[in-house]
Protein backbone atom coordinates (compact mmCIF):
# COMPACT_ATOMS: atom_id res chain seq x y z
CA UNK A 1 0.00 0.00 0.00
CA UNK A 2 2.63 1.97 0.96
CA UNK A 3 4.40 1.76 -2.47
CA UNK A 4 1.08 2.51 -4.06
CA UNK A 5 0.44 5.72 -2.36
CA UNK A 6 4.53 6.76 -2.86
CA UNK A 7 4.38 5.99 -7.17
CA UNK A 8 0.46 8.17 -6.68
CA UNK A 9 2.69 10.99 -4.99
CA UNK A 10 5.24 10.60 -7.44
CA UNK A 11 2.79 11.28 -10.18
CA UNK A 12 1.66 14.74 -8.84
CA UNK A 13 4.84 15.72 -7.35
CA UNK A 14 6.38 15.73 -10.96
CA UNK A 15 4.16 17.82 -12.15
CA UNK A 16 5.02 20.35 -9.69
CA UNK A 17 8.60 19.52 -10.42
CA UNK A 18 8.96 19.96 -13.95
CA UNK A 19 6.69 23.23 -13.53
CA UNK A 20 7.64 24.37 -16.72
CA UNK A 21 6.96 21.32 -18.77
CA UNK A 22 3.81 20.91 -16.81
CA UNK A 23 2.63 23.96 -17.71
CA UNK A 24 3.94 23.74 -21.51
CA UNK A 25 2.05 20.62 -21.75
CA UNK A 26 -1.05 22.07 -20.19
CA UNK A 27 -1.07 25.31 -22.23
CA UNK A 28 -1.05 23.28 -25.30
CA UNK A 29 -3.71 20.73 -24.59
CA UNK A 30 -5.76 24.20 -22.82
CA UNK A 31 -5.32 25.46 -26.65
CA UNK A 32 -6.39 22.29 -28.48
CA UNK A 33 -9.52 21.58 -25.85
CA UNK A 34 -10.33 25.03 -26.26
CA UNK A 35 -10.63 24.83 -30.06
CA UNK A 36 -12.40 21.56 -30.06
CA UNK A 37 -14.63 23.09 -27.63
CA UNK A 38 -15.44 25.88 -29.52
CA UNK A 39 -16.47 24.11 -32.26
CA UNK A 40 -18.36 21.68 -30.53
CA UNK A 41 -20.14 24.40 -29.23
CA UNK A 42 -20.59 26.64 -32.40
CA UNK A 43 -21.88 23.07 -33.87
CA UNK A 44 -24.33 22.60 -30.97
CA UNK A 45 -25.68 26.48 -31.52
CA UNK A 46 -25.53 26.77 -35.62
CA UNK A 47 -29.19 25.91 -36.04
CA UNK A 48 -29.93 28.37 -33.66
CA UNK A 49 -28.52 30.99 -36.26
CA UNK A 50 -30.97 29.16 -39.05
CA UNK A 51 -34.05 29.02 -37.00
CA UNK A 52 -33.58 32.84 -36.07
CA UNK A 53 -33.10 33.43 -39.66
CA UNK A 54 -35.90 30.96 -40.68
CA UNK A 55 -38.39 33.21 -38.07
CA UNK A 56 -38.04 36.02 -40.34
CA UNK A 57 -39.09 34.10 -43.63
CA UNK A 58 -42.35 35.54 -44.63
CA UNK A 59 -44.33 34.70 -47.70
CA UNK A 60 -47.16 36.84 -48.28
CA UNK A 61 -50.24 35.93 -50.47
CA UNK A 62 -52.82 37.57 -51.88
CA UNK A 63 -55.59 36.57 -52.72
CA UNK A 64 -58.14 37.15 -55.51
CA UNK A 65 -60.01 40.51 -55.30
CA UNK A 66 -63.18 38.74 -55.35
CA UNK A 67 -62.25 36.27 -51.98
CA UNK A 68 -64.42 37.10 -49.21
CA UNK A 69 -62.61 37.22 -45.54
CA UNK A 70 -64.76 34.05 -44.61
CA UNK A 71 -63.61 32.60 -47.90
CA UNK A 72 -60.25 33.66 -47.25
CA UNK A 73 -60.10 31.55 -43.60
CA UNK A 74 -61.28 28.63 -45.75
CA UNK A 75 -58.18 29.11 -47.58
CA UNK A 76 -55.69 29.68 -45.00
CA UNK A 77 -57.01 26.54 -43.73
CA UNK A 78 -55.74 24.54 -46.62
CA UNK A 79 -52.39 26.72 -46.91
CA UNK A 80 -51.53 25.43 -43.16
CA UNK A 81 -52.36 21.63 -43.95
CA UNK A 82 -48.83 21.94 -46.22
CA UNK A 83 -45.70 20.39 -45.30
CA UNK A 84 -42.60 22.97 -44.18
CA UNK A 85 -45.53 25.90 -42.71
CA UNK A 86 -45.85 26.91 -39.44
CA UNK A 87 -48.15 29.16 -39.11
CA UNK A 88 -50.45 31.35 -41.44
CA UNK A 89 -52.24 34.82 -40.63
CA UNK A 90 -54.89 36.23 -42.06
CA UNK A 91 -55.05 39.97 -43.19
CA UNK A 92 -58.69 41.11 -43.97
CA UNK A 93 -59.25 43.56 -46.81
CA UNK A 94 -60.35 45.82 -43.96
CA UNK A 95 -56.92 45.40 -42.03
CA UNK A 96 -55.56 46.18 -45.56
CA UNK A 97 -57.21 49.67 -45.46
CA UNK A 98 -56.04 49.78 -42.06
CA UNK A 99 -52.27 48.62 -42.84
CA UNK A 100 -52.53 51.36 -45.80
CA UNK A 101 -53.44 54.24 -44.43
CA UNK A 102 -50.67 53.45 -41.84
CA UNK A 103 -48.22 53.31 -44.29
CA UNK A 104 -49.72 55.97 -46.88
CA UNK A 105 -51.88 58.09 -44.90
CA UNK A 106 -54.92 58.01 -46.85
CA UNK A 107 -57.84 55.96 -46.93
CA UNK A 108 -58.03 54.14 -49.91
CA UNK A 109 -61.90 53.11 -49.44
CA UNK A 110 -62.82 56.95 -48.79
CA UNK A 111 -60.97 58.11 -52.26
CA UNK A 112 -62.24 55.12 -54.47
CA UNK A 113 -65.87 55.03 -53.16
CA UNK A 114 -65.01 51.32 -52.55
CA UNK A 115 -62.32 48.51 -51.57
CA UNK A 116 -59.78 47.93 -53.89
CA UNK A 117 -57.75 45.32 -51.51
CA UNK A 118 -57.50 41.97 -51.12
CA UNK A 119 -57.64 39.86 -48.78
CA UNK A 120 -54.61 38.37 -48.25
CA UNK A 121 -52.62 36.05 -45.33
CA UNK A 122 -48.54 35.99 -44.18
CA UNK A 123 -47.00 32.81 -43.74
CA UNK A 124 -44.53 31.51 -41.45
CA UNK A 125 -42.19 29.12 -42.04
CA UNK A 126 -41.21 25.71 -39.80
CA UNK A 127 -38.16 26.76 -38.68
CA UNK A 128 -36.98 23.81 -36.27
CA UNK A 129 -35.73 21.32 -38.61
CA UNK A 130 -32.30 20.46 -39.46
CA UNK A 131 -32.76 19.51 -42.99
CA UNK A 132 -32.36 22.09 -46.01
CA UNK A 133 -35.85 23.96 -46.35
CA UNK A 134 -36.56 24.64 -49.95
CA UNK A 135 -39.40 26.85 -49.96
CA UNK A 136 -40.17 26.74 -54.16
CA UNK A 137 -41.65 23.71 -53.24
CA UNK A 138 -44.28 24.87 -50.82
CA UNK A 139 -44.53 27.93 -52.68
CA UNK A 140 -45.96 25.52 -55.81
CA UNK A 141 -48.33 24.09 -53.53
CA UNK A 142 -49.68 27.74 -52.46
CA UNK A 143 -49.44 28.35 -56.23
CA UNK A 144 -52.18 25.44 -56.64
CA UNK A 145 -54.67 26.98 -54.39
CA UNK A 146 -57.31 28.90 -57.65
CA UNK A 147 -57.77 31.76 -55.58
CA UNK A 148 -54.42 32.76 -54.60
CA UNK A 149 -53.37 35.87 -57.51
CA UNK A 150 -50.10 36.83 -56.38
CA UNK A 151 -46.88 35.45 -53.64
CA UNK A 152 -44.23 37.43 -52.81
CA UNK A 153 -41.50 35.94 -50.74
CA UNK A 154 -37.52 36.56 -50.93
CA UNK A 155 -36.81 33.01 -53.04
CA UNK A 156 -33.19 33.91 -53.64
CA UNK A 157 -32.09 35.35 -49.92
CA UNK A 158 -33.82 31.99 -48.79
CA UNK A 159 -32.58 29.71 -51.28
CA UNK A 160 -28.99 31.17 -50.20
CA UNK A 161 -29.01 30.87 -46.58
CA UNK A 162 -30.64 27.59 -46.96
CA UNK A 163 -27.68 26.22 -49.47
CA UNK A 164 -24.90 27.49 -47.51
CA UNK A 165 -26.01 26.46 -44.22
CA UNK A 166 -26.47 22.91 -46.03
CA UNK A 167 -22.99 23.05 -47.30
CA UNK A 168 -21.69 24.08 -43.65
CA UNK A 169 -23.19 21.17 -41.87
CA UNK A 170 -22.01 19.05 -44.69
CA UNK A 171 -18.23 19.69 -44.05
CA UNK A 172 -18.91 20.28 -40.55
CA UNK A 173 -18.50 17.19 -39.41
CA UNK A 174 -14.84 16.53 -41.82
CA UNK A 175 -13.62 19.72 -39.95
CA UNK A 176 -14.55 18.52 -36.84
CA UNK A 177 -12.54 15.05 -37.31
CA UNK A 178 -9.47 16.71 -38.67
CA UNK A 179 -9.80 19.18 -35.97
CA UNK A 180 -10.10 16.50 -33.15
CA UNK A 181 -7.30 14.29 -34.46
CA UNK A 182 -5.11 17.07 -34.79
CA UNK A 183 -5.90 17.43 -31.12
CA UNK A 184 -5.37 14.22 -30.23
CA UNK A 185 -1.98 14.38 -32.26
CA UNK A 186 -0.49 17.45 -29.95
CA UNK A 187 -2.08 16.11 -26.67
CA UNK A 188 -0.31 12.51 -27.08
CA UNK A 189 2.99 14.26 -28.20
CA UNK A 190 3.26 16.88 -25.72
CA UNK A 191 2.52 13.78 -23.34
CA UNK A 192 5.13 11.81 -25.11
CA UNK A 193 7.99 14.95 -25.16
CA UNK A 194 6.92 15.52 -21.49
CA UNK A 195 8.16 11.60 -20.81
CA UNK A 196 10.97 12.27 -23.24
CA UNK A 197 12.46 15.04 -21.49
CA UNK A 198 13.05 12.67 -18.21
CA UNK A 199 14.37 9.41 -20.02
CA UNK A 200 16.94 9.94 -17.62
CA UNK A 201 14.37 9.04 -14.75
CA UNK A 202 13.72 6.08 -16.72
CA UNK A 203 17.08 4.64 -17.22
CA UNK A 204 18.01 5.20 -13.50
CA UNK A 205 14.95 3.77 -11.92
CA UNK A 206 15.61 0.63 -14.10
CA UNK A 207 18.96 0.43 -13.05
CA UNK A 208 17.64 0.15 -9.62
CA UNK A 209 16.03 -2.51 -10.40
CA UNK A 210 12.33 -0.95 -10.29
CA UNK A 211 9.43 -2.95 -12.15
CA UNK A 212 7.88 -1.68 -15.73
CA UNK A 213 4.81 -0.77 -13.62
CA UNK A 214 6.35 1.30 -10.97
CA UNK A 215 8.33 3.54 -13.77
CA UNK A 216 4.99 3.73 -15.63
CA UNK A 217 2.41 4.49 -13.76
CA UNK A 218 3.53 7.78 -12.07
CA UNK A 219 4.12 8.83 -15.64
CA UNK A 220 0.46 7.88 -15.92
CA UNK A 221 -0.68 9.89 -13.09
CA UNK A 222 1.05 12.90 -14.38
CA UNK A 223 -0.25 13.10 -17.87
CA UNK A 224 -3.91 12.22 -16.58
CA UNK A 225 -3.26 15.23 -13.95
CA UNK A 226 -2.37 17.22 -16.52
CA UNK A 227 -4.82 16.76 -19.23
CA UNK A 228 -7.99 16.70 -16.56
CA UNK A 229 -6.25 19.81 -15.49
CA UNK A 230 -6.11 21.56 -18.74
CA UNK A 231 -10.07 20.11 -19.50
CA UNK A 232 -10.97 21.98 -16.21
CA UNK A 233 -9.44 25.21 -17.00
CA UNK A 234 -11.24 25.07 -20.65
CA UNK A 235 -14.93 24.91 -18.83
CA UNK A 236 -14.44 28.78 -17.36
CA UNK A 237 -12.57 29.80 -20.70
CA UNK A 238 -14.99 28.58 -23.01
CA UNK A 239 -17.83 29.75 -20.72
CA UNK A 240 -16.07 33.32 -20.71
CA UNK A 241 -16.60 32.92 -24.48
CA UNK A 242 -19.95 32.24 -24.74
CA UNK A 243 -21.01 35.01 -22.29
CA UNK A 244 -18.69 37.22 -24.50
CA UNK A 245 -20.63 36.66 -27.46
CA UNK A 246 -24.04 36.49 -26.27
CA UNK A 247 -22.82 40.15 -25.15
CA UNK A 248 -21.89 41.18 -28.51
CA UNK A 249 -24.77 39.84 -30.31
CA UNK A 250 -26.81 41.36 -28.18
CA UNK A 251 -25.25 44.59 -27.76
CA UNK A 252 -23.52 44.86 -31.80
CA UNK A 253 -26.31 43.28 -34.11
CA UNK A 254 -30.36 42.79 -34.28
CA UNK A 255 -29.89 39.24 -33.72
CA UNK A 256 -32.41 37.86 -31.20
CA UNK A 257 -29.89 34.76 -30.39
CA UNK A 258 -28.34 33.22 -26.95
CA UNK A 259 -25.47 30.59 -27.85
CA UNK A 260 -25.75 27.94 -24.92
CA UNK A 261 -22.95 26.30 -23.24
CA UNK A 262 -23.42 22.41 -23.24
CA UNK A 263 -21.78 20.78 -19.89
CA UNK A 264 -21.93 17.78 -21.36
CA UNK A 265 -19.21 19.04 -24.44
CA UNK A 266 -16.81 19.87 -21.09
CA UNK A 267 -17.69 16.16 -19.76
CA UNK A 268 -16.65 14.09 -22.63
CA UNK A 269 -13.40 16.63 -23.29
CA UNK A 270 -12.27 15.72 -19.76
CA UNK A 271 -12.99 12.13 -20.36
CA UNK A 272 -11.26 11.72 -24.51
CA UNK A 273 -8.37 13.79 -22.49
CA UNK A 274 -7.68 11.69 -19.82
CA UNK A 275 -8.21 8.63 -22.20
CA UNK A 276 -5.29 9.84 -24.27
CA UNK A 277 -3.30 11.45 -21.52
CA UNK A 278 -3.40 7.73 -20.03
CA UNK A 279 -2.51 5.81 -23.55
CA UNK A 280 -0.39 8.61 -24.47
CA UNK A 281 1.94 8.18 -21.08
CA UNK A 282 1.71 4.71 -20.87
CA UNK A 283 2.88 3.97 -23.79
CA UNK A 284 5.72 7.19 -24.18
CA UNK A 285 6.73 5.67 -20.81
CA UNK A 286 6.88 1.83 -22.02
CA UNK A 287 8.45 3.51 -25.53
CA UNK A 288 11.71 4.64 -23.39
CA UNK A 289 12.03 1.10 -21.10
CA UNK A 290 14.26 -0.77 -22.62
CA UNK B 1 27.96 -14.56 -6.74
CA UNK B 2 29.57 -13.52 -10.47
CA UNK B 3 30.51 -15.98 -13.02
CA UNK B 4 31.09 -15.57 -16.61
CA UNK B 5 31.36 -18.75 -19.05
CA UNK B 6 32.86 -18.46 -22.30
CA UNK B 7 31.12 -14.90 -22.36
CA UNK B 8 31.14 -12.85 -25.75
CA UNK B 9 29.47 -9.82 -26.78
CA UNK B 10 30.32 -7.29 -29.68
CA UNK B 11 29.36 -4.07 -30.43
CA UNK B 12 28.43 -3.01 -33.38
CA UNK B 13 31.40 -1.53 -34.42
CA UNK B 14 33.39 -4.42 -33.88
CA UNK B 15 34.84 -4.16 -30.51
CA UNK B 16 33.83 -6.00 -27.40
CA UNK B 17 34.40 -9.01 -25.55
CA UNK B 18 35.59 -12.35 -26.65
CA UNK B 19 35.35 -15.86 -24.52
CA UNK B 20 35.76 -14.07 -21.08
CA UNK B 21 35.60 -17.07 -18.30
CA UNK B 22 35.91 -15.45 -14.82
CA UNK B 23 34.43 -15.95 -11.49
CA UNK B 24 33.94 -13.57 -8.39
CA UNK B 25 33.37 -14.79 -5.01
CA UNK B 26 30.91 -13.77 -2.25
CA UNK B 27 32.40 -10.99 0.10
CA UNK B 28 35.51 -10.40 -2.85
CA UNK B 29 36.62 -6.82 -3.09
CA UNK B 30 37.90 -6.75 -6.71
CA UNK B 31 39.53 -4.04 -9.12
CA UNK B 32 38.83 -4.38 -12.71
CA UNK B 33 41.65 -2.64 -14.63
CA UNK B 34 42.15 -1.90 -18.07
CA UNK B 35 42.40 1.07 -20.70
CA UNK B 36 39.59 3.27 -21.79
CA UNK B 37 37.44 1.22 -24.60
CA UNK B 38 38.94 -1.78 -23.06
CA UNK B 39 35.42 -3.26 -22.62
CA UNK B 40 35.40 -2.67 -18.66
CA UNK B 41 31.83 -0.91 -18.98
CA UNK B 42 30.86 -3.69 -21.23
CA UNK B 43 31.55 -5.82 -18.48
CA UNK B 44 29.79 -4.70 -15.81
CA UNK B 45 26.90 -4.04 -18.22
CA UNK B 46 27.01 -7.79 -18.75
CA UNK B 47 27.08 -8.02 -14.75
CA UNK B 48 23.63 -6.09 -14.79
CA UNK B 49 22.28 -7.24 -17.45
CA UNK B 50 21.73 -3.88 -19.45
CA UNK B 51 23.25 -6.28 -22.21
CA UNK B 52 22.79 -9.70 -22.90
CA UNK B 53 26.19 -12.12 -24.13
CA UNK B 54 26.01 -12.71 -27.83
CA UNK B 55 27.07 -15.99 -26.51
CA UNK B 56 28.35 -17.87 -23.27
CA UNK B 57 26.51 -17.36 -19.56
CA UNK B 58 26.80 -14.58 -17.19
CA UNK B 59 25.11 -15.61 -13.79
CA UNK B 60 25.04 -13.15 -11.01
CA UNK B 61 23.15 -13.76 -7.49
CA UNK B 62 21.29 -16.88 -9.12
CA UNK B 63 20.25 -15.02 -12.10
CA UNK B 64 21.39 -16.28 -15.27
CA UNK B 65 21.63 -14.82 -19.00
CA UNK B 66 20.03 -17.62 -21.29
CA UNK B 67 16.47 -16.50 -21.93
CA UNK B 68 16.16 -13.95 -18.79
CA UNK B 69 13.07 -12.07 -19.25
CA UNK B 70 12.49 -8.33 -18.14
CA UNK B 71 10.89 -8.84 -14.99
CA UNK B 72 13.96 -11.07 -14.05
CA UNK B 73 16.57 -8.25 -15.18
CA UNK B 74 14.71 -6.22 -12.29
CA UNK B 75 14.83 -8.56 -9.71
CA UNK B 76 18.73 -9.15 -10.07
CA UNK B 77 19.44 -5.44 -10.26
CA UNK B 78 17.38 -5.28 -6.59
CA UNK B 79 20.34 -7.38 -5.19
CA UNK B 80 23.21 -5.32 -6.99
CA UNK B 81 23.92 -1.70 -5.54
CA UNK B 82 25.53 0.16 -8.64
CA UNK B 83 27.69 3.38 -8.85
CA UNK B 84 28.63 5.26 -12.11
CA UNK B 85 31.20 7.46 -13.57
CA UNK B 86 28.15 10.02 -14.06
CA UNK B 87 26.34 9.64 -10.47
CA UNK B 88 23.55 9.26 -12.70
CA UNK B 89 21.62 11.05 -9.59
CA UNK B 90 18.04 12.49 -9.96
CA UNK B 91 18.61 16.26 -10.69
CA UNK B 92 14.83 16.69 -9.52
CA UNK B 93 14.88 15.74 -6.24
CA UNK B 94 17.05 16.22 -3.57
CA UNK B 95 19.56 14.01 -1.57
CA UNK B 96 16.74 12.32 0.58
CA UNK B 97 14.67 11.10 -2.16
CA UNK B 98 17.51 10.31 -4.30
CA UNK B 99 19.16 8.24 -1.83
CA UNK B 100 15.82 6.24 -0.18
CA UNK B 101 14.41 5.77 -4.49
CA UNK B 102 16.08 1.44 -4.48
CA UNK B 103 13.75 1.70 -0.70
CA UNK B 104 10.48 2.84 -2.65
CA UNK B 105 11.29 0.08 -5.68
CA UNK B 106 11.93 -2.40 -3.14
CA UNK B 107 8.37 -1.93 -1.22
CA UNK B 108 9.82 -0.68 2.30
CA UNK B 109 7.37 1.07 4.66
CA UNK B 110 7.60 4.84 4.53
CA UNK B 111 8.33 4.81 7.93
CA UNK B 112 11.25 2.82 7.82
CA UNK B 113 12.92 5.00 4.94
CA UNK B 114 13.97 8.05 6.92
CA UNK B 115 16.36 6.31 9.26
CA UNK B 116 17.97 4.04 6.69
CA UNK B 117 18.46 7.20 4.59
CA UNK B 118 20.07 8.74 7.60
CA UNK B 119 22.00 5.52 8.32
CA UNK B 120 23.17 5.54 4.34
CA UNK B 121 24.16 9.40 4.71
CA UNK B 122 25.97 9.33 7.39
CA UNK B 123 27.96 6.45 6.45
CA UNK B 124 28.69 8.20 3.28
CA UNK B 125 29.68 11.18 5.23
CA UNK B 126 27.16 13.54 3.63
CA UNK B 127 24.76 13.72 6.76
CA UNK B 128 22.65 16.78 7.26
CA UNK B 129 22.75 17.07 3.42
CA UNK B 130 19.34 15.67 3.06
CA UNK B 131 17.84 18.47 1.53
CA UNK B 132 19.91 19.55 -0.58
CA UNK B 133 20.17 18.73 -4.97
CA UNK B 134 22.56 17.11 -6.91
CA UNK B 135 23.35 20.10 -8.37
CA UNK B 136 24.42 22.00 -5.08
CA UNK B 137 27.31 19.72 -4.28
CA UNK B 138 30.84 18.61 -5.07
CA UNK B 139 31.30 16.01 -7.49
CA UNK B 140 33.29 14.10 -4.54
CA UNK B 141 29.90 14.58 -2.44
CA UNK B 142 27.46 13.75 -5.61
CA UNK B 143 29.48 10.05 -5.94
CA UNK B 144 29.36 9.68 -2.22
CA UNK B 145 25.40 10.53 -2.83
CA UNK B 146 25.12 7.41 -5.69
CA UNK B 147 27.65 5.01 -3.20
CA UNK B 148 24.86 5.93 -0.16
CA UNK B 149 21.52 5.16 -2.92
CA UNK B 150 23.57 1.75 -4.00
CA UNK B 151 24.47 0.62 -0.43
CA UNK B 152 20.77 1.70 1.40
CA UNK B 153 19.33 -1.51 -0.04
CA UNK B 154 22.54 -3.55 1.64
CA UNK B 155 22.71 -5.07 -1.87
CA UNK B 156 24.98 -8.80 -2.14
CA UNK B 157 26.91 -7.23 -4.88
CA UNK B 158 28.06 -3.64 -5.56
CA UNK B 159 29.14 -2.42 -9.17
CA UNK B 160 31.26 0.39 -9.12
CA UNK B 161 31.94 1.39 -13.13
CA UNK B 162 34.79 3.92 -13.03
CA UNK B 163 33.59 6.21 -9.84
CA UNK B 164 36.50 8.21 -9.14
CA UNK B 165 36.50 9.09 -13.21
CA UNK B 166 35.44 12.60 -12.33
CA UNK B 167 36.99 12.99 -9.03
CA UNK B 168 40.03 14.89 -7.80
CA UNK B 169 42.67 12.14 -6.48
CA UNK B 170 41.86 13.44 -2.60
CA UNK B 171 38.32 12.21 -3.29
CA UNK B 172 39.01 9.46 -5.41
CA UNK B 173 40.89 8.04 -2.34
CA UNK B 174 38.38 8.40 -0.37
CA UNK B 175 36.01 6.94 -1.89
CA UNK B 176 37.77 3.73 -2.51
CA UNK B 177 38.35 3.88 1.04
CA UNK B 178 34.82 4.26 1.60
CA UNK B 179 34.12 0.92 -0.28
CA UNK B 180 36.92 -0.69 1.43
CA UNK B 181 34.61 -0.01 4.54
CA UNK B 182 31.27 -1.19 3.09
CA UNK B 183 33.12 -4.43 1.88
CA UNK B 184 33.86 -4.92 5.73
CA UNK B 185 30.21 -5.69 5.75
CA UNK B 186 30.29 -8.56 3.57
CA UNK B 187 29.05 -6.92 0.53
CA UNK B 188 30.54 -7.96 -2.69
CA UNK B 189 32.30 -5.35 -4.87
CA UNK B 190 33.38 -5.32 -8.27
CA UNK B 191 35.08 -2.04 -8.93
CA UNK B 192 36.08 -0.94 -12.60
CA UNK B 193 38.56 1.90 -12.52
CA UNK B 194 41.78 3.26 -15.23
CA UNK B 195 43.99 4.23 -12.61
CA UNK B 196 46.39 2.24 -11.45
CA UNK B 197 48.05 3.86 -8.70
CA UNK B 198 44.65 4.46 -7.52
CA UNK B 199 44.05 0.76 -6.90
CA UNK B 200 47.17 -1.15 -6.17
CA UNK B 201 48.93 -2.21 -3.07
CA UNK B 202 45.80 -2.80 -1.50
CA UNK B 203 45.68 -6.11 -1.15
CA UNK B 204 42.44 -7.17 -3.55
CA UNK B 205 42.13 -9.56 -6.62
CA UNK B 206 42.89 -7.33 -9.76
CA UNK B 207 41.34 -8.55 -13.12
CA UNK B 208 42.83 -6.36 -16.14
CA UNK B 209 41.10 -6.56 -19.08
CA UNK B 210 43.08 -5.66 -22.20
CA UNK B 211 41.60 -6.09 -26.29
CA UNK B 212 38.45 -7.93 -24.91
CA UNK B 213 40.56 -10.64 -23.00
CA UNK B 214 40.63 -10.61 -19.26
CA UNK B 215 43.65 -11.73 -17.04
CA UNK B 216 44.32 -11.83 -13.38
CA UNK B 217 47.28 -9.41 -12.43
Amino acid sequence: MDKFFYLITEGVKNVWRHKVTAFTAMFSLFVALYIVGVLATAGNNAHKILYYLRSKYKIEVFFKQDVSNEQAVGIIHKIKKIEGIRSATIIEKEDAIRIFKDQFGENIEELLGYNPLPASAVINIERNRRDQLVIETMIKEIRKIKQVDEIRYQGNLINKIERNFKKMMDYFPYASIVIILISILIIYNTIKLSVYSRRDLIETLQLIGASRTFIKFPFVIEGVLIGAISAILVAPALLFSVNAMNYVISRFSSFNIKISYDPMILFWMLVTVVLIALIGSYRAASGFLK
Amino acid sequence: MIEFQNASYAHNKGYGLNNLNMSIDEGEFTFLIGPTGSGKTTLMRLIYFDIIPDSGIVKINGFSSPGITQKKIAMARQSIGMVFQDYKLLKDRNLFDNVALPLHVLGFKSSEIPDRVDEALDLVGLEGKEGHYPYELSGGEQQRASLARAIIKEPDVLLADEPTGNLDPVSSFELVRLLETIHETGTTILMASHNYNLIKGRGRQILELKNGQLRIR
